[in-house]
C-alpha cells in the first residue's frame, strides 16, 4: 500500500502550493484558449541542490514513430519498387562504410597512444633510470607528474571548453540515445572529434582509463553522421541518403554504430551486436540485426587489417580488437574450479558496488560544487598528476625483482634498485599502458607477482579508477575494471597456487575471472558482456563459467548498489525508460499521469496563435493535438497530431491560406528532411504583422492517426507502449474522443520504485 | 612467441601420439628434460651394450632396402652425433654451448644435410633413413638437436666468432679480473670495479638490442649480474626515501585542498524545480477520497 500513501502526499503537495503567484507556466498563455482550464499556477520553495530525483527539462525524446501524413503517403507512392530495393541497398553500404569508419578510428587512436605512450615512457624511463644512479629521483616524480599533467591537461581543456558531452565514456549517453532520448549534441562530428583527441591524451596521459567505452561512442557519432549523408558542422551535403534523415532511420544506425564502436574495441563482432540488443532491444528487428552484425564485421576487420598493415605484415589478420586478452594456453577449466570462480563472482559484486557508491558521491560532489570549466581541468590535471605520484611511490617501495622470461619481453621494464637484469614488478603493471598490464596480468607466468605487490595495487588502483571516472576527461571504465579486476584474480590465483594444492595451476585464469567479476560488477551488463569477453579471450570454453561469474556478480552487486551507467544517467536526470513500468504503479491511470490541459490547435490555425504557442519560453512543447468542433470549455476532438518541428518548417516556408496563389510549389517531405536534425528556433523565424492574421491548413502535415488512449488506462500500459513503440506523444482522450491530456516521457520517467515505494522524481531545469 | 611456436611444432614431431599432440604446451615444456636424457642414454648405449645392438645389426644388413651407402651414411650420423653430445653436456652448466660446440653441431648438419638431400634415384637414402617408419628417428633426433640450438641463439653469436662476442669476452674478462683482485673487500670492489662493470653492462645492453646474443653470453653476463648484485651487493641502496615521499605527499595533498576549497568557496549549484501542469479534477476527486478514508 506504499503506493497509496505516495499518491496521497503527492495530491497533497499539489494542495500545499500558494496559489496565484504567476511563474512557472507550461501553457498558461493568451493563445492556450481552447483546452485551457481553471487552474492555479502554482510555486514551491523551488531551487534545490542536484540530486539523483531528478528530471531535466533539456532531454527530449526522438520521433522514432513514423509520421503518416498526406505527403508521406503521397512521397510513398511515388516510389516504384525498384526504389525500396535501392533504399534497401544503401542501408547495406551505409552499414558497411560504419564499420569501416568505425575501425578506421579505432585503428588510428590504437596507433596514436602506442606511438606517443612509447615515447613518453621511455623518455621517463631513461630519467627515472639515470636519476637511480646519480640521485635526485624526486625530481623523475616531478618529471612525470608533469608529462601526464600536461597531456591530461590538453585533453580535459579541450573536453571542457568545446564539447564538454565528450566526456566520460559515452556509454551512458549513447544507452540514453538507443533508449530514445535525444541528448544534445552527443552525435555531432565535433563531439567526435573531441572524443577522439580527448581520449588519446587522457590514456597517454596514464590515467586509469581505457579508450574502450569511448570507441563505442565514436562508432555511435559515426553512423549518425554517414547515415545523414552531410555534416551540418562542416556544412556540407553529398545529397545522398536523403531517405534517412530522421529520427527512425539514425537510431537504426546509431545501434549500428554503436555495435561496430564495441566491436572494434574488443574484437567481439557478436557481442557488439549483442550490447546493441541489450541497450536498445525494445526497437528490434531480424533484417537490422543482420546489418548490425555486418556494420561490426567490417569493423573489426578494418581495424585488423590496417593494424597488419601498421605491424609490418599487411594481410596477417591476428588483432581484432583495440584490447585483446590473448590465448590462454593452459586450455580448460576443472569443474571443481567452478564455485571458486563463483565465489570470485560475488567479490567482484560486492566491490563493483563498492566502486559505484563511491563514485556516486564523487560525482554528485562534483556536479553540485565543480560545474566551472576551469575547476574540472584543475580537477583533471591534479588526478593525473596524482596517480603518477601513487605509482611512483609504489614502484619505489616494492621490493618484487622478477627476471624478465624468454617468451614475455617487458616493454618498458624499469629496474629501479632490483638486481641487474631484473626488473621492478610492479613496474609492469603501473609503468604501462592499461591494456598491455591487463594482458601481462593474464599472461604472465606463475610466479611473476608477489601478492603483497597485487594486493597493494589492486587497492590504490581501486581509488584511482573510482576518482578517475567521471573527470571531464573522455575515457573508459572497461579497461581499469578489467584491470582492477585481474589483478585481485590473480592475487587468488595466487593463493591458491601456494596453498600446496598442485590443482591450481594456472593463475592467470584467475585473472580473467576476476576481470570478469569486477567488470560485471561496475557496469552490470550481462548477455552482451558474456560474449565480449569469450571472444576477446578467443576461447568458448570459458563461456560457463564467465557466465556464472557476471551473473553472480551482477546478483550480489544489485542488492548493494546500482550499475555505474545507471547512476551516471540518474545522476544526469535523463528520463530514461526501464524495461518496464515500476511495479506497484498498477493503481496509477493515464489520467493521473498525463499532463492537462493540453494546448491543442484547429486543422486550420492563425499563424499569430501558432508562432505564439511555439515562442512561449516557459512552456517548450512539441507535439500539438489538432482537434474540431471545440467550444471554449470543452475540449475538442482529436484529428491529428503536429510537431513543432514541423510547424517551424512550415513557418519558414510561410505555407499559409492566403499565400496559397503565390506559392511556386507544394511543400514536399523532403524539405522537412533538408531542415532535418537542426530545426531553427522559432526566434529566427520572422513573421510580420501582416502574416500573423493569415491561416495555415494543418491537415496535410498532421499525423492523421496518433496512438491515444482512453483516461483508465493503467501507467504498465501506457509504458509498455511507450517502450515497445518508442513513442513520443500518447494523447489521452474520454469517451468521446476529446482531448484531455498527452501522457510524453517525462510524465512516465519520473514515476520509479525508491527504498519507500513508488516515488514521484520531479522536473528541473538544468 | 614466435620462437614458442617453432618449438611446439617440434614437439609435436616429437611426440606422434594425438593424446601429446593435444597439449603441445606440455611436451615443449617436457622437451628439454627428455632430450638431455636421450642425449644422455644414447652414446652410452651404443657402446655399453654392445651385443644388442650386434644383433639389431644382423638384422638390418638382411634388410633389403638398406643400401651400403645409407648405412655408411646412418653410421657417420651416428658417430657425428655421440661427438656433439658428448660436447653439448659437460657444457650444459655454465652454458658453453655455443662455445664449445658449434663445430661438432656443423659437421652433425653437413652429415644431416647430405642425407635430406640425398634423394637422387627412388632407391634413395632421405626416404629410407628419414621417412621410412614411424618413429623417424634420426629426423626427430636432428630436429631435436636444431630446436636446442635455436632457442639457446647459438647461430647469433658465434657465427665464427664475431667482432662484437669477441670485444665482449674481453670487457667480461676485465670486469671479473678486477671483481677477482677486490675479492675480499666489497665496499671497495663495487667502488673501483663500477667503471669496468658499468661499461660492460652497457656493451651488454647493446648487444641485447641488436639481438646479437647467444645463451652463453646471456648466462655469463647473468652469472656476473649475479655476482655484482647478490654476492657483492652493489646495487643502488634505496637512499633518497626522505625527499621522495616530501614530494609525493605534497602532490597527494594538493587534490585534497584543492576539494576542500571547492567545497568552501565554490557556490553550489541549483536546480530549479518546475512544477508540470496535471489534470485538476483528479487532485480534487482524490481529495474526496481521502476526506472518505
Amino acid at each position: 500500500m506504499a503506493n497509496i500513501t505516495k499518491r496521497v502526499s503527492w495530491s497533497s503537495l499539489c494542495e500545499d502550493r500558494a496559489p496565484g503567484e504567476g511563474t512557472a507556466l507550461l501553457d498558461d498563455t493568451p493563445g492556450a484558449r481552447r483546452c485551457r482550464r481553471q487552474e492555479e499556477t502554482l510555486k514551491q520553495p523551488n531551487e534545490i541542490p542536484h540530486n539523483e530525483k531528478l528530471l531535466s527539462l533539456k532531454y527530449e525524446s526522438l520521433d522514432y514513430d513514423n509520421i503518416e501524413n498526406q505527403l508521406f503517403l503521397e512521397e510513398e507512392g511515388q516510389m516504384s519498387p525498384m526504389g525500396f530495393k535501392c533504399v534497401e541497398i544503401s542501408r547495406w553500404v551505409i552499414c558497411g562504410l560504419i564499420g569501416f569508419l568505425t575501425g578506421l578510428i579505432a585503428c588510428f587512436i590504437d596507433i596514436v597512444v602506442e606511438i606517443v605512450a612509447a615515447y613518453k615512457y621511455k623518455i621517463v624511463k631513461r630519467y627515472i633510470d639515470q636519476f637511480v644512479v646519480e640521485g635526485g629521483l624526486c625530481a623523475s616524480v616531478i618529471l612525470w607528474a608533469i608529462l601526464n599533467s600536461a597531456f591530461v591537461m590538453a585533453g580535459s581543456l579541450v573536453v571542457a571548453i568545446f564539447e564538454p558531452i565528450a566526456a566520460g565514456s559515452g556509454i551512458p549517453q549513447i544507452k540514453c540515445y538507443l533508449n530514445g532520448v535525444k541528448i544534445p549534441r552527443v552525435v555531432r562530428l565535433k563531439t567526435l572529434v573531441v572524443k577522439v583527441f580527448g581520449v588519446i591524451c587522457s590514456v597517454v596521459g596514464g590515467l586509469a582509463v581505457g579508450k574502450e567505452g569511448p570507441m563505442i561512442h565514436s562508432g555511435a557519432v559515426v553512423a549518425a553522421g554517414v547515415s545523414q549523408g552531410r555534416s551540418t558542422s562542416l556544412k556540407k551535403d553529398l545529397k545522398i541518403f536523403e531517405y534517412f534523415r530522421r529520427d527512425t532511420e539514425k537510431r537504426d544506425f546509431v545501434s549500428a554504430g554503436a555495435a561496430a564502436g564495441v566491436s572494434a574495441a574488443f574484437g567481439a563482432p557478436v557481442g557488439g551486436v549483442l550490447f546493441s540488443l541489450e541497450e536498445g532491444a525494445s526497437f528490434w528487428n531480424q533484417m537490422l540485426t543482420w546489418r548490425i552484425f555486418f556494420a561490426s564485421m567490417i569493423s573489426t576487420f578494418t581495424l585488423n587489417f590496417f593494424r597488419s598493415i601498421y605491424n609490418g605484415n599487411p594481410g596477417e589478420l591476428a588483432n581484432p580488437g583495440l584490447i585483446n586478452f590473448g590465448q590462454f594456453e593452459s586450455g580448460a577449466y576443472k569443474l571443481y574450479e567452478i564455485p571458486i570462480f563463483i565465489c570470485m563472482g560475488a567479490v567482484g559484486g560486492v566491490l563493483g558496488a563498492g566502486f559505484n557508491a563511491l563514485n556516486y558521491w564523487l560525482t554528485i560532489f562534483r556536479i553540485r560544487y565543480i560545474h566551472r570549466s576551469y575547476l574540472q581541468v584543475i580537477e583533471a590535471i591534479l588526478a593525473a598528476a596524482a596517480t603518477a605520484t601513487v605509482s611512483y611511490i609504489l614502484m619505489y617501495c616494492s621490493d618484487d625483482c622478477q627476471t624478465p622470461g624468454e617468451h614475455q619481453a617487458v616493454e618498458y621494464p624499469l629496474q629501479l634498485f632490483c638486481p641487474d637484469g631484473q626488473h621492478n614488478s610492479i613496474a609492469t603493471v603501473f609503468f604501462n599502458t592499461p591494456e598491455r598490464s591487463v594482458r601481462n596480468l593474464f599472461h604472465n607466468f606463475p610466479g611473476s607477482y608477489n601478492s603483497l605487490t597485487l594486493f597493494l595495487f589492486t587497492f590504490t588502483y581501486f581509488f584511482l579508477a573510482c576518482w578517475t571516472y567521471g573527470l571531464t576527461v573522455s575515457a573508459g571504465v572497461f579497461i581499469p575494471s578489467l584491470l582492477l579486476g585481474a589483478a585481485w584474480g590473480r592475487l587468488i590465483g595466487n593463493l591458491l597456487t601456494n596453498s600446496g594444492v598442485s590443482i591450481f595451476a594456472d593463475p592467470g585464469k584467475y585473472a580473467l575471472m576476476g576481470a570478469a567479476a569486477q567488470l560485471g560488477g561496475i557496469v552490470r551488463m550481462t548477455l552482451s558482456l558474456t560474449v565480449i569477453m569469450v571472444e576477446a579471450t578467443g576461447n568458448v570454453t570459458y563461456g560457463l563459467p564467465i557466465m556464472l561469474v557476471l551473473m553472480t556478480s551482477k546478483i550480489v552487486g544489485d542488492y548493494f548498489a546500482e550499475g555505474l551507467y545507471d547512476i551516471h544517467i540518474k545522476l544526469q536526470s535523463v528520463p530514461f525508460l526501464g524495461w518496464e513500468a515500476p511495479a506497484t504503479s498498477h493503481s496509477f491511470t493515464a489520467r493521473e499521469v498525463m499532463s492537462s490541459p493540453v494546448m491543442c490547435f484547429n486543422r486550420t490555425e492563425k499563424v499569430g496563435t501558432i508562432v505564439d504557442v511555439l515562442s512561449n519560453t516557459s512552456a517548450k512543447h512539441n507535439g500539438f493535438p489538432i482537434v474540431s468542433d471545440f467550444t471554449t470549455n470543452e475540449p475538442g476532438r482529436i484529428c491529428g497530431l503536429i510537431l513543432r518541428s514541423q510547424l517551424i518548417v512550415l513557418l519558414k516556408h510561410k505555407v499559409f491560406v492566403e499565400r496559397a496563389q503565390l506559392k511556386q510549389r507544394k511543400l514536399l517531405l523532403k524539405d522537412f528532411r533538408d531542415a532535418y536534425p537542426r530545426f531553427p528556433p522559432i526566434q529566427s523565424i520572422h513573421v510580420s504583422q501582416d502574416e500573423r492574421e493569415c491561416t495555415m491548413d494543418l491537415t496535410e502535415f498532421m499525423n492523421p492517426t496518433p496512438y491515444t488512449v482512453p483516461q483508465e488506462t493503467s501507467l504498465p500500459r501506457v509504458f509498455k507502449l511507450f517502450r515497445a513503440l518508442g513513442l513520443r506523444h500518447l494523447v489521452v482522450v474520454d469517451n468521446e474522443n476529446r482531448v484531455v491530456g498527452l501522457v510524453t516521457r517525462k510524465d512516465l520517467a519520473r514515476y520509479h520504485l525508491g527504498k519507500h515505494g513508488l516515488e514521484e522524481l520531479q522536473l528541473a531545469q538544468t | 612467441m614466435r620462437k614458442k611456436e617453432r618449438r611446439n611444432k617440434g614437439g609435436i614431431k616429437l611426440s606422434i601420439t594425438p593424446l601429446a599432440a593435444q597439449s603441445s604446451a606440455m611436451v615443449s615444456l617436457h622437451l628439454v628434460p627428455r632430450l638431455i636424457a636421450l642425449l644422455l642414454l644414447l652414446p652410452g648405449r651404443i657402446r655399453s651394450s654392445s651385443p644388442v645392438f650386434n644383433s639389431l645389426l644382423s638384422d638390418l644388413q638382411g634388410d633389403p632396402e638398406l643400401e651400403e651407402r645409407c648405412r655408411d651414411l646412418l653410421r657417420d650420423f651416428g658417430r657425428r652425433y655421440e661427438s656433439y653430445v658428448k660436447c653439448a653436456v659437460p657444457s650444459a652448466r655454465p652454458v658453453r654451448i655455443c662455445e664449445n660446440c658449434h663445430i661438432q653441431f656443423e659437421m652433425l648438419r653437413v652429415v644431416y644435410n647430405n642425407i635430406s638431400s640425398d634423394q637422387a634415384d627412388p632407391e634413395n637414402c632421405r626416404d629410407s633413413l628419414l621417412r621410412a617408419d614411424r618413429l623417424m628417428l634420426v629426423y626427430m633426433l636432428f630436429q631435436n638437436l636444431e630446436d636446442v640450438w635455436d632457442v639457446a641463439h647459438c647461430s647469433r653469436g658465434y657465427h665464427g666468432l664475431s667482432n662484437i662476442t669477441l670485444r665482449y669476452m674481453a670487457k667480461l674478462n676485465q670486469s671479473l679480473s678486477c671483481f677477482e683482485s677486490q675479492k675480499n673487500n666489497h665496499s671497495e670492489l663495487c667502488r673501483v670495479c663500477r667503471a669496468d662493470y658499468k661499461d660492460l653492462n652497457e656493451f651488454y645492453s647493446i648487444m641485447e638490442k641488436n639481438q646479437t646474443l647467444c645463451i652463453d653470453i646471456e648466462d655469463s653476463m647473468n652469472a656476473t649480474r649475479r655476482l655484482w648484485s647478490k654476492d657483492f651487493n652493489c646495487s643502488f641502496p634505496r637512499e633518497e626515501t626522505v625527499p621522495v615521499i616530501a614530494v609525493s605527499s605534497f602532490m597527494l595533498f594538493l587534490p585534497i585542498i584543492f576539494y576542500l576549497s571547492s567545497f568552501l568557496h565554490s557556490e553550489q549549484k541549483k536546480r530549479r524545480l518546475i512544477h508540470p501542469k496535471r489534470a485538476k479534477s483528479n487532485n480534487s476527486l482524490m481529495n474526496i477520497q481521502d476526506k472518505h478514508s
